[in-house]
């Protein structure tokens, strides 16, 4: 289980290559340019997931990320259109009105554990739709539509990201920044978990009471890792307005935040790159299956069965029980 | 007022009894069965299948669809949720299942069943209308007295026979139980069952009066979380109350927030949210889940 | 356990593909998409949708294809389900492009037709949603035909209507708290007020998994309209609400301005459901051709029950091919297929008479974005649907 460093980083660098290399030459080898979109979403929707899976590391089950994704969505929407602010610059912005939304919700709710705080998250997907078809400047059930595509972003006259709108394939360009995004969201993600505010993290999921007895500041430890867990929410779902140039108050919701759930636990909740493994397989797995036709969500539904039953804890579970096995 | 009384009355027979199943497999086995809702469809489609199509007396398609239900129950625990929870390092692991199942529920009731909305005959016909006070329909009163008596005879059930015992003593200490010589395995496998036929129960009567659609799964199942949390999680009580405040809150909010149309949900869910952050283990719940 | 769910999972596979292989016959083909939600609580709209171009392709196959220009093709509908979700709607979207398609039907609710705008006007699709907002029609969007009659078409001819015959003074309006049914009900009220019509109650919503109408509809009945308005209802929901609705005793009116199924409202609502006024397509017996009667008879054959919705949405692939035949160039080329649409006119099988097939649209989004399809206003009497006045869009 513990890898030296060296593989550790043979493997990072693997993976970089393969994310920023490999696929965009493997796809416009193939010409299947429809993957950049469904690989752009796993990338997205694996940073809102992330997020989820930090609070499960503290033993909470958020089934609330997608309130904060339409959070972020909604504002990149509103600064864009209404204020004409340029799109790069309001998602930090999104982030950060992310986290701070879940800061004042997280105050009161954070105390709850177990199947109760995953109910009230569950509501609170619920009220943040209702919310966004009931608010003026959401523009209610109309939804913000003809969002314009990302301007230039340039820092001291050097072009960091060209602007969207004039590239012949935006599809590439957001394909790459949202996999910059992912690939920063995990590798905080590791340093995050394999640091002391980590271990504080595995000892509250253990022992919350114990945790505190010995001098943790439990309280102020939760609300400082749901708003980490929710800025991510909030930066995907920015991004992801801004690739549907659309923003409803149906862009995520109850069943968004199960998903991000689900892929955590597909992923397996031990491993920091579970959730973006669960997301890779649970997302992109729908799509290949899109040849079964009517057949497709029964098949799909099976698999997510049978992965399960053989492997409750989660598809990066394999790796360990074979080694256990060859160990035997 | 009397309307928003008796339409809260008859709300939360439904709800309490849509809850029933669901806190029940909760209690045995920390299980959030997603799947509560689409189980409680199938029971609708079988009730509407037998009754509805084929003609044959509605007690016999209620009967029926306890008993497909019961056996998917049954199934679903001995050879999905048995064997995973045995062997998951987190419990919760078993939600992804139970979302799995729920899905391939979906699917197989699209596939057996369709996709329109489906109805059944009436039970009884004509409504109930005193001065404009309080119009209720037969047929809802029928299945509202059905509903509060089947929910009696469950109460009954688990406080007076030995199966029930035993599910309750299970409830309350799975080792202690063991310990004691109950067969843990085989008393989990029916209580799920049981759960199971709940939802088919109430999916075969409320088919008679709101219909059956496949898509009808995850927003009951949702509702019933949200009466489950009410009440407190794994508290047969608890889910009842919950059912019943949750149908009361339903009348009386639509009753009067009704002239601010989009928000009534809106408010009835910051109540919710505001309730639990005060009292997080629900009225009766174990603290802390 | 695993094994034999191994063998199901391959046994499916193979017959899946085994149907594909089998569907490519001698002509070459040619593939018309379709997005939209066939699986969950709306799967009603999607699957009628996709199992009506799927009869017309079937019916049109086994004429011996369809002459476009020098070539005759057979048709293939390409169906993706969007499970009613804008991020799969553009997934989507992107595989349409992906199998060299440019011409789809769908989606079906607003959110998924806006969010699919992109892809299609940067891989050249043009799509037919059945969902309304004016912005998508409207320049400079430009992909995008809207594939019925919009609620607010339809909407204030049927008020207009039941004013003039019915004696109607009074509405209330009532609507599922979800961006389509809001937005429709917006509509509505805007018309009933420019019509001059006095709005008892405007406010009530629903939510969407609503089961139980009564609570909901208590207030509103209160209220005592001479018309009550279902906005954007869907299928499912329809029977219930009118069924409460009699039974809190109600005697006005009862229309929405979309499509429903009669064998639906018999089943929910029975008698209850008589003269609730929908918008309709072209099977009711007083218009219908012997080509739409056939129709109807196929697609029964086929998927063993007919669902009345698909009579709105049997003309989206009629006008694709239409269109294509006009101009062969179009077949590759969406901006000769845009050309096209400005003259096209060809006449309208599925309708008695001589209704022509055409686009229209110049009032409502200043061009031509809309099929041009009888406004058919149908009413429900003993589990069938008559034909209460058959009007335009222009």
């Amino acid at each position: 289980m513990n890898l030296t460093l060296k593989s550790k980083l043979l493997i990072a660098g693997g993976f970089l290559v393969f994310v920023f290399l490999f696929i965009p030459f493997f796809i416009s080898f193939s010409g299947r340019s429809d993957f950049y979109f469904t690989l752009t979403s796993v990338a997205l929707l694996s940073i809102a997931s992330a997020g989820v899976w930090l609070t499960f590391y503290i033993g909470r089950i958020n089934i609330g990320q997608g309130a904060f994704s339409l959070i972020g969505a909604y504002v990149s929407a509103i600064l864009v259109m209404k204020a004409g602010m340029n799109f790069w610059l309001t998602l930090p912005l999104a982030g950060l009105f992310t986290a701070f939304v879940s800061v004042l919700i997280g105050l009161p709710i954070l105390r709850l554990k177990g199947v109760y705080f995953a109910m009230i998250t569950l509501v609170l997907t619920q009220v943040v739709t209702l919310t966004a078809l009931a608010l003026p400047i959401t523009n209610g059930a109309r939804g913000i539509v003809s969002i314009p595509l990302p301007r230039e972003l340039s820092v001291f006259g050097v072009t960091l990201i060209p602007d969207l709108g004039t590239m012949d394939n935006p599809k590439l360009a957001f394909y790459l920044i949202s996999c910059v995004l992912m690939v920063l969201t995990y590798w905080v993600l590791y340093r995050l978990v394999n640091s002391r505010l980590g271990q504080i993290c595995r000892s509250m999921q253990q022992n919350e009471e114990l945790a505190s007895s010995i001098g943790i500041n439990i309280a102020y430890v939760r609300i400082i890792v749901f708003a980490i867990s929710s800025f991510f929410g909030g930066i995907g779902g920015s991004m992801f307005g801004a690739i549907a140039q659309s923003v409803y108050p149906s862009t995520f919701q109850v069943k968004d935040s199960i998903d991000f759930m689900l892929n955590c636990f597909l992923g397996g909740l031990g491993y920091v790159f579970g959730p973006l493994l669960g997301t890779f397989v649970l997302y992109f797995g729908w799509d290949l299956l899109f040849i079964l036709d009517k057949f497709q969500l029964l098949v799909y539904a099976s698999i997510v069965i049978i992965l399960m039953r053989f492997l409750p804890n989660g598809l990066l579970s394999i790796r360990f029980s074979n080694l256990r096995r060859k160990s035997d | 007022m009397e309307q928003i009384l008796v339409n809260g009355v008859y709300l939360g027979a439904q709800y309490a009894m849509i809850a029933l199943g669901l806190t029940l497999i909760f209690s045995l086995m920390n299980v959030l069965n997603f799947a509560h809702g689409q189980m409680y469809v199938i029971g609708g489609f079988v009730t509407y299948t037998i009754y509805g199509q084929l003609g044959i007396p509605f007690v016999v398609a209620l009967f029926a669809s306890c008993f497909t239900l019961a056996i998917i129950g049954a199934l679903v625990e001995r050879y999905l949720f048995g064997p995973v929870l045995k062997r998951s390092a987190r419990e919760e692991s078993s939600m992804l299942l139970a979302a799995g199942i729920a899905l391939l529920l979906d699917a197989v009731i699209l596939l057996l069943f369709g996709e329109k909305q489906r109805g059944v005959p009436k039970i009884v016909d004509g409504v109930f209308n005193w001065d404009f006070r309080i119009i209720i329909p037969y047929d809802r009163i029928v299945i509202c007295c059905l509903a509060i008596f089947c929910i009696v005879a469950f109460i009954a059930f688990m406080q007076y026979t030995k199966t029930g015992r035993a599910l309750r003593a299970l409830a309350q200490d799975r080792v202690a139980c063991q310990l004691m010589g109950v067969n843990v395995d085989r008393y989990s496998t029916i209580g799920f069952a049981l759960g199971a036929l709940l939802a088919g129960l109430v999916g075969g009567l409320l088919v008679t009066i709101t219909g059956v659609n496949l898509g009808m799964g995850t927003p009951t199942s949702i509702k019933a979380f949200m009466m489950v949390m009410i009440g407190g999680a794994g508290v047969i009580s608890g889910a009842i109350a919950g059912g019943i405040i949750l149908g009361f809150l339903e009348a009386f909010g639509l009753a009067y927030l009704s002239q601010y149309g989009d928000i009534t949900y809106l408010l009835i869910f910051i109540t919710l949210m505001v309730f639990l952050a005060i009292r997080p283990q629900g009225l009766m719940g174990k603290p802390w889940g | 356990m695993f094994v034999r769910l191994l063998k199901l999972t391959l046994s499916l596979t193979l017959i899946t593909l085994g149907f594909v292989s089998l569907s490519s016959a001698q002509n070459p083909v040619l593939k018309i998409g379709f997005v939209g939600v066939t699986s969950g609580p709306a799967a009603a709209w999607g699957i009628s949708n996709q199992r009506s171009m799927e009869t017309r392709a079937a019916w049109l196959n086994e004429l011996g294809g369809v002459t476009i220009g020098d070539t005759t093709y057979d048709i293939e509908i390409v169906s993706f389900d969007d499970q009613k979700d804008p991020k799969r709607a553009i997934a989507g979207m992107e595989k349409m492009a992906q199998e060299g398609i440019h011409y789809v039907v769908g989606p079906n609710v607003d959110d998924g037709a806006a969010a699919v705008r992109p892809v299609a006007e940067a891989q050249g699709i043009m799509y037919f949603p059945y969902a309304f907002p004016k912005a998508l029609y409207t320049a400079p969007a430009s992909n995008a035909v809207l594939g019925m009659i919009a609620s607010y078409q339809s909407g204030p001819p049927i008020y207009k209507y039941l004013m003039d015959n019915e004696g109607v003074s009074s509405v209330a309006f009532i609507a599922a708290n979800e961006s389509d049914p809001l937005s429709q009900r917006d509509n509505g009220v805007e018309a009933a007020n420019a019509l001059g019509l006095d709005i008892v109650s405007e406010n009530v919503t629903y939510q969407v998994d609503t089961t139980d109408f009564v609570p909901v509809l208590t207030p509103v009945i209160r209220t005592n309209p001479d018309l009550l308005v279902l906005s954007g209802v869907s299928p499912a929901n329809a029977p219930q609400l009118i069924r409460s609705a009699r039974e809190l005793g109600f005697e006005g009116i009862i229309s929405t301005e979309t499509a429903h199924d009669a064998r639906v409202l018999q089943e929910g609502a029975g008698d209850l459901a008589n003269g609730f006024i929908s918008v309709g397509g072209a099977s009711t017996p007083e218009i219908a051709s012997d080509a739409m009667k056939e129709f109807v008879q196929r697609y029964t054959e086929m998927f063993g029950e007919y669902n009345d919705e698909s009579n709105t949405k049997v003309y989206a692939l009629e006008y694709i091919l239409e269109t294509l035949k006009a101009n062969p160039a179009a077949i590759d080329d969406v901006n000769e297929f845009q050309k096209t649409m400005d003259t096209f006119e060809a006449p309208n099988p599925f309708m008695k008479g001589d209704a022509k097939l055409s686009y229209v649209g110049m009032t409502s989004f200043g061009q031509k974005r809309q099929v041009s399809v009888p406004m058919v206003i149908n009413v429900y009497q003993d589990g069938q649907f008559e034909t209460l006045f058959v009007g335009t869009v222009d």
